[in-house]
């Protein structure tokens, strides 16, 4: 039995070691459950679109209640034309949102409680905000770090600005990362107080049902924080490829 | 029944639309907890001291690297003072962000 809080965590390699260009790259857990994500949303919205009706059923109407979300969700914080990336931000939340559910599945592997995932994500949005930028306001863009000051106060601001958008990384990054960490151990500690309490002397056996309850309330909240960090992680890439759209947030 | 269809599809019309517009201001996604702005305000706050504070260490470290200049500590001491004010400008723009998104949903 797992005790340790954090084995669930560790990467382990799947069939062959692969090696290129001096990394290994070989196929892990993480890489399957990554596919599997991906492999469910597909299947998901593959099923709930296939046979489309007027009067939608169940599975058609979850499928237009998640696409009305996350256009909502674009249009209130990046505006109209932000609709463009629609096709981005519905993947990105998407794969958030599976691949955190899935995580809650007792035995699955938590895609997004590896920095690296979440790490990779954000330099993805973030790299997209840039070239939006650049493509839309061409130099333009660089007035997004310069705000309005006399001109002996305005290096300083610079820098300052420069720093707050490279701590977009940092933060955006590590909400998710640490949200699914945190929730996880705290799962598998308690799923160890059970057993630990379970094995003990005959008195202290009853005791095992506070842990067990305290499993059900935080498992509970863990369901929550799945969908509210895919949210969160979603609606900030609107907001970042909002300032890239309409610099100064001319918008709203 | 013929007559009557007409009608029937007018009232299950209005009925539709008053559906929709009751579930308007909803839709757009769940309110923050107090908890949750807690974790956004401290997140911002640290990444931006985290960031800072790094490029002054690497702008330390390049200068002793490339150079014969010894910045060593002033880089990681300015730079962590500034990613502590890039830092409280995070936490504004999320404010504000909240703030909108709050009077927006009022209306």
């Amino acid at each position: 039995m797992a005790l340790n809080p954090m084995e669930q965590f560790e990467i382990h390699r799947i069939g062959p070691p692969l090696h290129l260009f001096g990394y290994d790259v070989s196929f892990t857990n993480q890489s399957l459950f990554m596919c599997l994500v991906v492999g469910l949303v597909t299947l998901f919205f593959a099923v709930a679109v296939s046979r489309p009706k007027l009067v939608p059923g169940r599975m058609q109407s979850m499928a237009e209640i998640s696409y009305e979300f996350v256009g909502s969700m674009i249009k209130s914080a990046a505006g109209e034309d932000g609709l463009v990336f629609f096709p981005f931000v519905f993947s990105i939340f998407f794969f958030v949102l599976f691949s955190n559910f899935l995580g809650l599945v007792p035995g699955a592997f938590t895609v997004t409680s590896q920095i690296v995932v979440t790490f990779a994500l954000t330099v993805l949005v973030l790299t997209t905000v840039v070239i939006v930028g650049f493509a839309r306001h061409g130099l333009g863009f660089l007035m997004l770090f310069v705000p309005k000051a006399p001109w002996y106060i305005v290096w300083l601001l610079v820098i300052i600005e420069v720093i707050s958008f490279l701590s977009r990384l940092v933060s955006l990054s590590v909400r998710l990362f640490a949200n699914m960490l945190a929730g996880h151990t705290m799962l598998q500690v308690f799923a160890g107080f059970v057993i630990g309490l379970g094995a003990a002397g005959l008195f202290l056996k009853p005791l095992a049902i506070a842990p067990m309850l305290m499993i059900l309330f935080v498992g509970a909240l863990e369901m929550l924080v799945a969908f509210l960090q895919a949210y969160v992680f979603a609606v900030l890439t609107c907001i970042y490829l909002n300032e890239a759209l309409h610099l100064h947030g001319e918008h709203h | 029944m013929a007559p009557s269809e007409p009608d029937d599809l007018r009232r299950l019309g209005e009925r539709i639309d008053e559906a929709g517009r009751k579930r308007e201001p909803t839709s757009g996604g769940a309110a923050p907890t107090p908890l949750g702005i807690a974790f956004r305000f401290g997140a911002e706050m640290i990444s931006a001291l985290l960031v800072g504070g790094g490029l002054g260490w690497g702008i330390d470290w390049g200068f002793d690297r490339w150079s014969s200049v010894h910045t060593r500590p002033w880089g990681v001491v300015v730079m962590f003072v500034l990613g502590a004010a890039a830092g409280i400008r995070n936490v504004m723009r999320a404010a504000k962000e909240m703030n909108a998104e709050a009077a927006s949903k009022e209306k």
